[in-house]
């Protein structure tokens, strides 16, 4: 047997082949990039053990995620935030991990996107569940996961081939999301999800900003667009009732541990904007909730500073507009003392 | 530790380094393996090397006196501890949850109204593998069917020897144990073979399992609704594929793995989806279990040695617990029925109605193997009755009315690869990846290999578990 001889050809060929497919998709306009991994939301989730009382952790979904810098906070505040806010994800499951399972007692700011905040409690839905198994992920990741993620890590920052994000976006170049890509006829009775592109630029620590793409490509944006159009049709009912009650009995625990809170409504606009006024209108779902919460509260279309920002795909801020808003709200929240600048303290 | 991760990889280039340096002695490379067996274990949870060194140091003991004692009670005595032991670990870790539920569930019949509560404690990975390993070691001792482990360190190691302590092969004694006595180092070739086993394996594991069928698996198997019957074969056979592919998959990098050590541990699989029968079936299917399961509790429970009841009793009680052995839960006990009523039908035809199998019924046979086989992945894969009862009603009923769930696309990916797999398997039932090899070009074999690795490396894989750790 000339296993020898079949080596030299397997290595050969492996590299030659390997090489073109990361030559091609960097010919495509791919570029690597960080994937938004539970493993990089466990890093951010275990600093809150050893957060302070001066500390300011973000929850929420993918607005609190998108239009809040955190580099842009800690200039103004002297204070790198805690960005655990996800896509997808209620900010529920993870304010409750906060409250029960640690000592925190510094600042929580909530994102609230409606359709999200008050969509369920119910453990198998998707914005429960997604957020929840980064919980449980945190809680039982393993030795070597924690290692695989930090060996992972400058792989992905120098190869494009590096992209199988766990949000399996359509323009995702592993074999899976490329098989996921073919479609022959529709055999499925369910409506099928028009296709999903990764939108966001993922860095360490745990931020997220708009690829320029999504403001530049208006077909791009579009494309965006009617996901969250999808969504908007295929989603159930809120569940006002029982959301609130989960909420205000962890804020309850919360504050009791001195612990402040804030409630952001980032800006949306378009279709997204029309289809939040019809199904969640603010003074049904956000006025009731912030007067039952009883705690500071900042509503876009409240503040001037806000009103004139317009999201490309209808839910997110450029990357641009996401620095103007975080330093915005930044400036308020030092003005009422909510924050303090740790660097002038 | 998963072979599908970046760590390990490090790990075992650390190791094979450490392995052929010549800085240390043969006794000092075993503790090194030892040392990387327990590192490679503690990785997923440091505490439960406890219980491995328990298991290690309970049967290290009982194998010592069992070599020196002639008092057949003292004897039984320790062969008793060590079973009480292991199985202690087993059913304390693994069926305590199942045991008080079914406990529960009949009180509660007689309307006393227990409240049970689970105590949720974590499964230690690869238990049952490695407790069913140590106790052959004892039962064999018992049996003076091996020779006592000539040190601690060697035995330990045979326990603990990180290629395939969580998921097998379940190894005897007498053929691990004394590889550990003189020197090991892998040939070129071996060395190179074993690169190629781990490139087969993890293809397998990645490829195969985890991306191109486990998607389909989890659909069909987690919809809540009562699906076209086209819908759950195709998930079922899914199923099929992943289970073998994740299951085969981790014994060749197990195998490869050692052998580029230079230890060789015996097959596990032979193309077991071209069996002619169920007997078949077993001596390619998990074949260190299967032969465990036969030579610690098919013939102590009287195998054929006392008339045919008997014998068919023996043999459903065997697959009963081999299906427990697979998990606790119900399902299981009866994917394991369903096995031991197969292979007692398949001995009545035997006797009754025997033909003689050639080339052009054999393969029909195959296939009508292959079939039964996925009706019982329909119970195991499915996590409650309800699931497999409205699967195995789609199958057979038909039901044009059911949901269509899975997109052309996937049925016809899903369709030609099992296709493949069966036909794969037909075509190498009786030979082995070996004689292949050394018929086939080194370019063609070169080219193939290199395929694989660019498979592997484009499908990336998220680091899924393999299905067999959980067992």
């Amino acid at each position: 047997m000339q296993l020898k001889q079949s080596l030299l050809i397997a290595a050969a060929l492996s590299i030659i082949s390997i090489t073109s497919w990361e030559l091609y998709w960097r010919s495509q306009g791919y570029y690597p990039t960080l994937n938004d991994e539970k493993a990089l939301w466990a890093i951010t989730r275990s600093k809150v053990e050893d957060a302070t009382k001066e500390d300011v952790i973000i929850l929420g979904s993918s607005r609190a995620y998108f239009d809040i810098q955190i580099n842009e906070w800690e200039k103004l505040t002297g204070k790198q935030p805690l960005q655990l806010a996800s896509t997808g994800s209620s900010p529920l499951p993870t304010f409750h991990d906060i409250v029960n399972n640690t000592s925190f007692n510094g600042t929580v700011i909530i994102g609230v996107t409606p359709g999200l905040f008050f969509s369920t409690t119910y453990p198998e839905a998707s914005p429960w569940k997604r957020p929840q198994s980064k919980v449980d992920f945190y809680k039982n990741r393993t030795y070597a996961q924690r290692l695989n993620y930090q060996l992972s890590v400058p792989l992905q920052k120098k190869l494009v081939l590096m992209s199988a994000d766990e949000e399996e976006w359509s323009d995702d170049i592993d074999l899976k999301s490329l098989l996921k890509g073919i479609q022959i006829g529709q055999r499925s009775t369910d409506p099928i999800m028009p296709p999903f592109y990764n939108f966001g630029d993922v860095s360490i620590p745990r931020n997220i900003k708009m690829m320029e793409r999504t403001v530049t490509d208006t077909a791009f944006a579009n494309s965006i667009i009617k996901v969250w159009h999808f969504f908007g049709k295929g989603s159930p009912p809120p569940d006002k009732k029982s959301t609130m009650s989960f909420f205000m009995k962890d804020l309850k625990r919360f504050k009791e541990k001195n612990g402040t809170v804030v409630l952001v409504r980032c800006p949306s606009s378009g279709g997204v904007r029309m289809g939040e006024n019809m199904g969640l209108p603010k003074t049904d779902f956000w006025d009731e909730l912030v007067s039952q919460a009883n705690v500071k509260a900042y509503h876009y279309e409240d503040l001037e500073q806000f009103k004139h920002l317009k999201c490309p795909e209808e839910s997110h801020l450029s990357a641009k507009d996401a620095q103007y808003f975080t330093s915005e709200l930044a400036k308020i929240m030092l003005n009422e003392g909510i924050v303090s600048n740790s660097k002038s303290n | 530790m998963l072979f599908n991760s970046l760590s390990f990889l490090l790990f075992l280039i650390l190791v094979l380094i450490l392995y052929y340096t010549r800085l240390f002695s043969w006794t000092n490379k075993k503790r090194m393996l030892l040392l990387a067996s327990y590192v490679f274990y503690g990785m997923w949870n440091p505490p439960l090397v406890i219980l491995l060194w328990i298991s290690t140091l309970v049967d290290w003991t009982a194998g010592k006196k069992l070599a020196i004692e002639d008092n057949e009670r003292k004897r039984k005595a320790w062969l008793i501890l060590s079973m009480v032991v292991n199985l202690g670990f087993l059913a304390f870790f693994k069926y305590r949850d199942f045991l008080l539920d079914n406990f529960t569930t009949v009180v509660n019949s007689y309307g006393y109204g227990y409240q049970s509560k689970p105590m949720d404690i974590i499964l230690p990975m690869g238990i049952s593998f490695y407790t069913f390993q140590t106790m052959s070691y004892t039962i064999d001792m018992y049996k003076r069917q091996t020779e006592r482990a000539k040190t601690f360190l060697d035995f330990a190691l045979y326990v603990t020897f990180f290629p395939q302590l969580v998921a097998g092969p379940i190894v005897r004694a007498k053929d691990l144990i004394s590889q550990f006595y003189e020197e090991k180092k892998a040939t070129a070739n071996q060395f190179i073979w074993g690169v190629f086993l781990l490139t087969i394996g993890l293809f397998q594991k990645i490829v195969l399992a985890d991306t191109l069928l486990s998607g389909t698996a989890d659909t069909v198997f987690g919809s809540d609704k009562l699906l076209h019957g086209l819908d759950a074969w195709i998930g079922t056979i899914a199923f099929s594929g992943q289970i073998f592919f994740d299951f085969a998959g981790y014994s060749t990098c197990a195998i490869g793995i050692a052998l580029m050590l230079g230890i060789i541990l015996p097959d596990n699989f032979r193309y077991p989806y071209a069996s002619l029968g169920f007997s078949d079936l077993w001596s390619r299917w998990h074949i260190s279990l299967s032969s465990w399961l036969k030579d610690y509790l098919y013939i102590p429970l009287g195998g054929n040695r006392h008339g045919i009841i008997r014998m068919y009793v023996a043999l459903m009680v065997t697959m009963l617990l081999g299906g427990l052995w697979h998990g606790a839960a119900w399902t299981f006990i009866v994917w394991g029925g369903l096995h031991g009523i197969y292979l007692i039908l398949e001995k009545l035809q035997k006797r009754y109605v025997p033909f003689k199998i050639t080339a052009w019924n054999g393969i029909l046979l195959a296939f009508l193997t292959f079939s039964c086989v996925n009706i019982t992945w329909v119970f195991f894969r499915s996590r409650k009755f309800d699931t497999a009862w409205n699967m195995i009603k789609s199958m057979f009923y038909a039901q044009t009315e059911g949901a269509k769930i899975l997109d052309t696309f996937t049925i016809v990916k899903v369709s030609v690869l099992i296709a493949i797999l069966f036909l794969c398997h037909w075509v190498m039932r009786d030979t082995s990846m070996k004689d292949v090899s050394l018929k086939t070009k080194p370019w063609v074999l070169g080219a193939f290999w290199g395929i694989m690795v660019f498979l592997i490396v484009i499908a990336q894989g998220s680091g899924e578990q393999f299905i067999y750790f959980q067992f």
